[in-house]
């Protein structure tokens, strides 16, 4: 299931009571999405009966984030048959590496984002990822070149 | 560095370590596990040594009147080589699995009747890249990102998003044919002789069956360089009217360029094509009693007329892949399998003879699925290759 802030909201108290510091329980849910905030933070939700069942579709809806990466990038290695086109067509790699990655081989540098490793591809340096950190973009290239869904994002 | 021998893209990066690196999950098996399910001699189900089965082996095929090789495609051309040799020496049948996979469109491309190109080639000029009949992202799964769509060339910098156009033809909606989103195209076909006279039709100035192809040929007449990639799908839709394909190819070299070049199958199965082609004039299915080619010289026609009596079957499984008459004649020849694994072939078999795992303990020289002659270089070297065995065997005999 996606992961979207509208999903979380749904099942928050909707009472924007600023207990966690945000104004709105809207923007706490988008906060805890990118991981800013915990769902501990919101004390009404684990101090009230009322919400015990809310809290408990919440916990549900959340755990893939703990799997996730810091990009929320989850990466199913199950489905992956290792062949590549995400380690391809990753512009990052494309202009970090252009005569590995960025033409079609292996990598050839230290730090890649993604690598095929024992057929399957595994997730080395999220770092480097245009969705990492204070000024991100959000890029999906990977996910939309992968022809089993063995990738996919948080939102979706 | 090593280069894979898992399937006809042969790929020249893979780097094995403590983990085997770039290498897709069919690739890195045959690193990882290349030590185990390893293949004994044998001789009728009981353990010798190598020498026995060699010598009993060659026995078998010395006193054989109807003798005939099958497999060949996953090692390497100096094995292939002495395959031949042995199979001429003793007058007998040869045959792989080219008779029913795409060894048609390999020896078509081999008299120069359909125009190809290298994958090199490919990667740097190719804009329309058009899949017909294949699944690459499961049959070869490293042909997108490594020669065809997604990698950057020489004159294709800004990569697919813009520098390419893709078009899938299949009957069913493919793992590959989801990837036909943005500059793409993918075509349901029920009918393969239906969308090739759509592209004549087009060319005629006529209504297409298919409307989607008149949008491919305005692609393909962007550029100067596109290719058409076979697959098995496109052979058997085809059903051997082969040549209403080559006008369809010609028709469109009138107004672009297409090469075609055919996509899936075994490592080395167009280094045979090839070997065979220099040596006979023909690619496979060959007598070399009769000195030609024929339709019931197929490996599998060989075996449900009974017409061979000794088979030696090496780099392949056939009864495991080919249909269950044949499988069960397989039971009535004396069988003699060279194989470094154990293969349900093997635990038939009257003789079985280890030899070496291609690209891990053996090297030479492959052929990838556009000609082009990869050199192996082993990882490490063993006493019984194939090509050590063949030519102890031919010794033998």
């Amino acid at each position: 299931m996606q992961i979207t802030p509208m999903e979380v909201y749904k099942l928050l108290p909707k009472t924007n009571c600023k207990k966690c510091g945000e104004q709105t329980c809207m923007s706490f849910a988008f906060k805890l999405i990118n991981r800013e905030k915990n769902l501990e933070d919101c004390t009404p939700i684990f101090e009230e009966k009322k919400y015990s069942s809310q809290l408990q579709d919440l916990q549900k809806l959340l755990e893939p984030l703990k799997s996730a990466t810091e990009t929320g990038l989850i990466v199913e290695e199950d489905l992956c048959s290792g062949c590549a086109n995400c380690v391809v067509v990753c512009p990052v790699h494309a202009s970090d590496d252009p005569k590995g990655m960025g033409s079609g081989f292996g990598a050839t540098i230290d730090d890649p984002i993604l690598r095929i490793e024992d057929g399957v591809v595994k997730v080395i340096n999220m770092k480097k990822c245009r969705r990492y950190g204070k000024n991100r973009i959000l890029c999906v290239a990977c996910r939309e070149n992968c022809p089993s869904s063995a990738i996919r994002f948080l939102e979706g | 560095m090593v280069v894979c021998s898992g399937c006809s893209c042969l790929c020249p990066d893979i780097v094995v370590g403590d983990r085997i690196y770039h290498a897709c999950r069919k690739g890195s098996a045959i690193f990882r596990y290349a030590d185990e399910n390893r293949l004994k001699p044998t001789v009728d189900g009981k353990e010798v040594d190598v020498d026995t089965a060699l010598e009993k082996a060659g026995e078998m095929i010395a006193n054989s009147k109807k003798f005939a090789i099958y497999g060949l495609d996953t090692i390497p051309l100096e094995a292939q080589e002495q395959a031949i040799e042995l199979a001429e020496k003793k007058n007998g049948f040869i045959d792989d699995n080219s008779s029913f996979c795409l060894g048609d469109f390999v020896e078509m491309i081999l008299k120069n009747e359909l125009p190809s190109t290298t994958l090199d080639d490919v990667k740097d000029y190719a804009y329309v890249i058009f899949y017909w009949g294949t699944d690459p992202y499961h049959s070869l799964s490293r042909h997108l990102s490594l020669y065809t769509y997604y990698p950057r060339g020489k004159k294709r910098q800004r990569g697919y998003e813009e520098d390419r156009f893709l078009v899938i033809a299949d009957i069913r909606e493919s793992d590959t044919s989801k990837l036909a989103k943005k500059n793409a195209r993918y075509i349901k076909v029920e009918d393969d002789i239906s969308l090739v006279n759509s592209f004549i039709q087009v060319l005629d100035g006529k209504i297409p069956e298919y409307m989607d192809v008149s949008r491919v040929i305005t692609e393909m007449k962007k550029s100067d360089f596109n290719v058409i990639f076979g697959g098995l799908g496109l052979k058997y839709g085809l059903d051997g009217r082969y040549d209403v394909f080559k006008v369809m190819v010609s028709r469109l070299n009138e107004v672009t360029n297409v090469y075609f070049l055919p996509a899936g199958f075994h490592s080395n199965m167009r280094g045979f094509n090839e070997l065979m082609f220099e040596k006979t004039g023909h690619i496979n299915k060959y007598s070399f009693e009769y000195g030609e080619s024929r339709d019931e010289f197929e490996f599998k026609s060989l075996i449900r007329g009974s017409n061979v009596d000794t088979v030696l079957v090496i780099g392949s499984d056939p009864l495991n892949s080919l249909p269950f008459d044949v499988a069960l004649g397989l039971r009535k020849v004396n069988l003699i399998v060279v194989d470094p694994k154990r293969s349900l072939t093997s635990t038939i078999a009257d003789v079985t003879i280890p030899s070496a795992v291609t690209s891990v303990e053996q090297g030479g020289t492959m052929v990838r699925s556009d000609g082009a002659r990869i050199r192996i270089e082993p990882l490490k070297d063993v006493e019984w290759t194939d090509e050590r065995v063949l030519k102890r065997l031919k010794e033998l005999v």
